[in-house]
């Protein structure tokens, strides 16, 4: 800012009668530093037919934009919006507000910007500037205040108080930023290691239902949830299966490279790997059923279902973890027991 | 008289305030005038269209994940069990008058304000105006960058739909991928396990108080920077290092910023109706086991989705603990890009040794290495954005989404580089054609025959020229005519919207003030 | 579940008698579109089987699908599966599609102009179905219009469907070059049969898996959404975010640059 620059070297007269209204907004100026080095009307003469002309499409834009405003609150008010499945007059209430307002708000900002260009005088302004730093003797009485403060509590020669003084403060400032960490803090234990899965726990539908063998085809796939109270909630978010009817010929080569430890895992043609995938934790639930890949759509991870479910390309690093299955003396799929691996994006403290 | 009023109220408010003489610094004060000044004014009156129409959303709004039956009016999810966060949206969408479009226009203000924050960017960046005195306000800028994407996601993720849930569960497995804290963050932001009940209402504070009072505070400091430092210009005639040319704030540059604020909000108003945006009654409620293929996050987020989706498989173990690769382009890149952001200017001032002020800009051509340097920045963010959404790109056009993959990874290589070096060599090639105009001059289309029978075109010299017949200005760093009509020597080209009015350039700093006192002391007696 | 959810709502609808109007209205209007509707495949695979049909599809087979799928409809290794099994759906809905025959072999069958008629289809799919049997589409009413019907299809298509169609069912790219198809080409038979017999990539759901009645209602879910006109405006392909970014670019700062332009030009 330009303080302090108010040069009375030319003796301009506020109160001289002979003073235009211009000369003292040019004076006015001068004395914040700006010079006025050109201005002039944009119509020297007033009234022409050029000069009405934009009049007339300043006028005609505002007009446009109350007409527009005015459709605006009409169509607000009158137009039916509640929603109709299919094609109805309903589905233009947004677009018709949306295009009225766009239009209004428009039509104000190009009148006004065309009254601001091509109406108000032309004019080029030149404003000194004054950056850099201070004055060097302001700099010193500044620095000279600031130290005879700090100074002033003596706390340079009072070791004592200024030791004190840590003593109080460090442990106040942990105290105000303790509740807000504190209470967030949870131990996550195990969690991420367990799932809703337990031994013999029901594989079932979203909606509830038991699931058999013969419910389906080879080459179908289902998402499926333990059955317990909540399982196909978001209580559970880790535990979404994907259930999965080999055909014959898949089947042999998934059994034959089946990983230690899970070569009972599955029941007949039928593997159970979980939905959530190991790199970020989206539903890896896009199953190619010729090529026997699972897709993730969110990062584009494969994995191979014929291969203990490994990750084929993307960025996944680990393979799906599988859960072995077994039948009920009724027939229907149950979990053998919970997840022997962590379900889902990998952390640290998984090994 | 109303004048006499409004005399009066001035007496009443400075006789109490003594305000008059600040009010008419401010009001004097000198903006320069340049179409890329104003790509900033976007980013603010976004933010302003953001904040009325986010107070209306908070009207009707309901952060609570207590599990509810949808009985609303959009009939295709009639029945459903979903969170009451869920429910409101629908509710706000469907059975507030006037709500569909003003959450329309929430989101489509959110896009424009980040997509402004990039532009004005890229126009600070290229043009050197971070350069000292400015580098404070280049620090507050990123920030709000940061700020602005924190704002976008913690937004995008409270429908609690099924896009923005999965949105959330990746969030959730980024921090889960931290070393070491991963875990016990994670738990710690989500109240326990993914997704529990915690997350929606901690993300809605965040996103209606702690963030937006952030912002404000920043933005209200940028513009304060602003005004203490005074705008950049871009160097010409008579501008210098310790000037400013162009408008007075008032009238002329205030009427052209409230102006283009009405036709940015007719902009956002215009989108926010005619163009769907985030329809969650399709994605329906979020449920763990629910995903759509083409599942994206907004696109200030599209790089880091870009990121990941070409971070090739590597994890790295160590003594029975797990960096998982997911760290990598999720945390561990965006944290180098935004630190090289942030010290860039401290960078340029070490390795040029140009510690001086700097209130003229230079043209990206100008700096060469500067500007290759922000192409190849622009290069690698471009291959990583487009990345982002390579499955849609991969269907639409037919592309085997793994071709997609690979030239991602290959192009994130081999991209930057090329756009250093051809950017670096466009840079040399305009400076070497305006060296050239200044010295043989403006080619004028007339060709003439020597009497020796060859022909050659005649140029205009630009100013004085020495005994060769070159000219003997100095390159200056100023935009140089290359055309006859710039010149004044042709007739003015066709006016028009698309076209720029082409007239002869006027003297900035004209002298003869005798004369237009003459013209202006006549406007001042009408009044 | 679906039974029970309407018995649940039924009071409700009692009360919303103009919605009830509203239904029966629309399914009025489906009942005459389907009556009208330029002859359907789905008159044509109603009309019962002759062996006359059978020799006659035979023909057909000899012609234009011996080459890949072999003697017999048995398969040919590397070219073509056997089809024995596959059922008269499936012949409608490859064939129908246009799907079969195959330009060439490669990874996925695409959707072009059917090289036969109805009457063709209906020939193929009885020689098909008296090699081996097979699933069929089923003479019913494949589509509904009650509120409860499309919203519990909507669930089932997100738990089934989405992953690979999109939530806008405008398709998505899998793995090397394959990708699930739009669904917007589909008709109700094409969806139904899809589902019953997984063609190409996509796994069967079989009628134990998704019973008739609630493919039924999936296939009212997508058709409805299919001919819903979005509330919010132009849809830009219901793709999401994608799609929201770029005329976020194009048209919004693509706008306001040209408005800076004539903003900050000279007068």
């Amino acid at each position: 800012m330009s303080t302090g620059h108010h040069t009375p070297e030319t003796d301009f007269d506020v109160n001289d009668p002979q003073a235009t209204q211009f000369d003292l907004v040019r004076e006015g100026a001068r004395r914040d530093g700006v010079e006025i080095v050109h201005y002039a009307p944009r119509f020297p003469v007033p009234g022409t037919e050029a000069e009405r002309r934009i009049e007339r499409r300043i006028a005609s834009l505002l007009v446009l934009a109350g007409l527009a405003g005015l459709a605006f609150v009409v169509i607000y008010i009158a137009w039916p919006f509640h929603y109709q499945l299919g094609v109805n007059q309903g589905k233009w209430y947004t677009p018709l507000l949306g295009a009225t307002l766009g239009v209004a708000l428009f039509s104000i900002g190009a009148a006004v910007i065309i009254w601001g260009k091509r109406l108000m005088p032309e004019e080029i302004a030149v404003q000194d500037r004054h950056d850099g730093a201070s004055p060097d003797d302001e700099r010193k009485l500044t620095a000279a205040t600031l130290l005879s403060a700090y100074e002033e509590t003596g706390l340079r020669r009072r070791p004592l108080l200024k030791g004190a003084l840590g003593l109080a403060a460090a442990p106040l400032g942990v105290a105000i930023g303790a509740p807000f960490i504190g209470s967030m803090i949870k131990d996550p234990g195990r969690e991420l290691f367990k799932t809703g899965w337990g031994v013999g726990t029901h594989l079932v539908r979203h909606d509830g239902t038991k699931i058999r063998p013969s419910d389906m085809k080879p080459g179908a796939v289902e998402t499926v949830f333990p059955g317990i109270p909540g399982g196909a909630t978001n209580v559970h978010a880790d535990s979404p299966t994907l259930l999965i009817h080999l055909r014959e010929d898949d089947a042999k080569k998934a059994i034959a490279k089946a990983r230690t430890g899970y070569e009972n895992a599955h029941v007949g043609n039928f593997f159970a790997y979980s939905k959530i995938c190991t790199h970020a934790g989206c539903p890896a639930s896009l199953y190619e059923q010729q090529t026997n890949r699972l897709l993730c759509p969110c990062h584009q991870s494969q994995f191979d279902v014929l291969d203990g479910c490994r990750p084929v390309f993307g960025p996944a690093t680990r393979s799906l973890p599988q859960l072995a299955i077994a039948l009920d003396a009724d027939g229907y799929f149950v979990s053998q027991h919970d997840y022997t691996k962590a379900v889902g994006p990998a952390f640290w403290e998984r090994p | 008289m109303p004048k006499l009023d409004t005399a009066k109220a001035a007496s009443w408010t400075d006789d109490r305030l003594a305000v008059a003489s600040p009010v008419r610094r401010l009001m004097n004060k000198v903006f320069p005038d340049h179409w890329s000044f104003l790509l900033g004014e976007i980013a603010l009156y976004s933010f302003v269209v953001l904040l009325l129409s986010g107070v209306f959303l908070t009207l009707f709004f309901d952060p609570s994940m207590q599990e509810v039956v949808y009985h609303g009016s959009y009939t295709p999810l009639y029945g459903m069990p979903m969170s009451r966060a869920f429910e409101s949206s629908l509710q706000l969408s469907f059975d507030v008058r006037g709500g569909l479009i003003m959450r329309q226009i929430h989101h489509w203000a959110a896009l424009l304000f980040m997509a402004s924050i990039l532009v004005h960017m890229f126009r600070v960046f290229f043009t050197g105006a971070f350069r000292r005195p400015r580098e404070l306000n280049w620090l507050i800028g990123i920030t709000l960058l940061i700020l602005g994407i924190a704002e976008g996601f913690a937004g995008y993720s409270l429908p609690d739909d099924a896009l923005s849930g999965t949105g959330l569960r990746i969030m959730h497995a980024i921090v889960l991928s931290i070393p070491v804290i991963g875990s016990w963050t994670a738990f710690a932001i989500f109240g326990g396990e993914f997704p529990g009940t915690a997350i929606v209402p901690r993300l809605y504070i965040a996103h209606v108080l702690l963030v937006p009072g952030l912002l404000l505070a920043l933005i209200a400091a940028h513009m304060g920077l602003l005004v203490k430092q005074k705008h950049t210009q871009f160097p010409g005639p008579g501008r210098t290092e310790d000037n400013v040319v162009g408008h007075r704030m008032v009238p002329g540059f205030a009427a052209k910023a409230g102006g283009f604020f009405m036709i940015v909000f007719g902009m956002i108003a215009a989108l926010g109706g005619i163009f769907q945006i985030n329809p969650v009654w399709l994605f329906g409620p979020y449920e763990a086991a629910v995903v759509s293929a083409g599942s994206q996050p907004d696109w200030y987020v599209g790089f880091l989705d870009g990121s990941t989706r070409l971070m090739p498989p590597w994890e790295t173990r160590l003594f029975g603990h797990t960096i998982p690769s997911l760290f990598w382009p999720t945390v561990f890149l965006p944290g180098i890009v935004f630190t090289l952001a942030i010290i860039y200017p401290f960078l340029e001032q070490r390795y040029t040794g140009d510690r001086r002020h700097h209130n003229l800009l230079e043209r990206p051509r100008d700096n060469p290495t500067r500007t290759a340097l922000g192409a190849m920045a622009i290069g690698f963010y471009t291959v990583l954005f487009i990345s982002g959404g390579n499955d849609i790109i991969a269907q639409k056009f037919d592309i085997s989404l793994n071709a997609m993959t690979w030239a991602g990874r290959i192009g994130v290589l081999v991209v930057p580089p090329l756009a250093y070096y051809f950017a670096h060599r466009i840079c040399l090639g305009l400076q070497q054609n305006d060296r050239e105009v200044l010295a043989h001059g403006v080619e004028t289309g007339i060709i003439r025959r020597l009497p020796s029978g060859a022909f050659i075109e005649v140029h205009q010299p630009l100013g004085p020229t020495d005994d060769h017949g070159h000219g003997q200005l100095e390159y200056a760093g100023w935009a140089v005519p290359k055309k006859m009509n710039r010149l004044g020597a042709l007739g003015a080209s066709v006016k028009g919207f698309f076209v720029p009015v082409e007239q002869p350039p006027e003297a900035p700093v004209s002298p003869a003030p005798a004369e237009r006192k003459e013209l202006t002391g006549a406007r001042g007696d009408e009044k | 579940m679906i039974s029970s959810t309407a018995a649940r709502m039924g009071g409700r609808f009692r009360r919303h008698s103009g919605l009830v109007v509203l239904a029966l209205a629309l399914g009025l209007l489906g009942t005459m579109y389907a009556a009208f509707a330029p002859a359907s495949r789905a008159d044509d695979a109603k009309t019962a089987t002759s062996a006359a049909d059978v020799r006659a599809g035979q023909q057909l087979f000899e012609g234009g699908c011996i080459s890949c799928h072999g003697r017999n409809a048995q398969g040919v290794p590397d070219r073509g599966p056997s089809l024995v099994g596959v059922g008269a759906a499936s012949v409608e809905f490859q064939v129908g599609s246009g799907r079969m025959p195959m330009a060439r072999n490669e990874a996925q069958a695409e959707r072009k102009p059917a090289l036969y008629d109805n009457g063709q289809i209906h020939q193929l799919a009885a020689y098909i179905e008296s090699i081996g049997g097979g699933p069929q589409i089923p003479s019913m009413t494949l589509r509904k219009t009650d509120a409860t019907t499309i919203a519990e299809g909507g669930r089932l298509f997100r738990l089934n469907c989405s992953s690979c169609h999109a939530f806008g069912a405008g398709g998505g790219a899998l793995s090397s070059g394959k990708y699930a198809p739009s669904l917007y080409p589909a008709t109700d038979r094409d969806i139904y049969a899809a589902m019953l017999t997984g063609p190409q990539n996509m796994p069967v759901f079989g009628d134990n898996q998704l019973t008739p009645q609630e493919k039924v209602a999936i296939i009212s879910y997508v058709q409805g959404q299919k001919g819903d006109q979005d509330p919010g405006g132009l849809g830009i392909g219901r793709t999401g975010p994608v799609s929201e970014g770029l005329v976020v670019f194009l048209v919004g700062i693509t706008g306001l640059l040209i408005a800076t332009l004539w903003i900050a030009g000279k007068s």
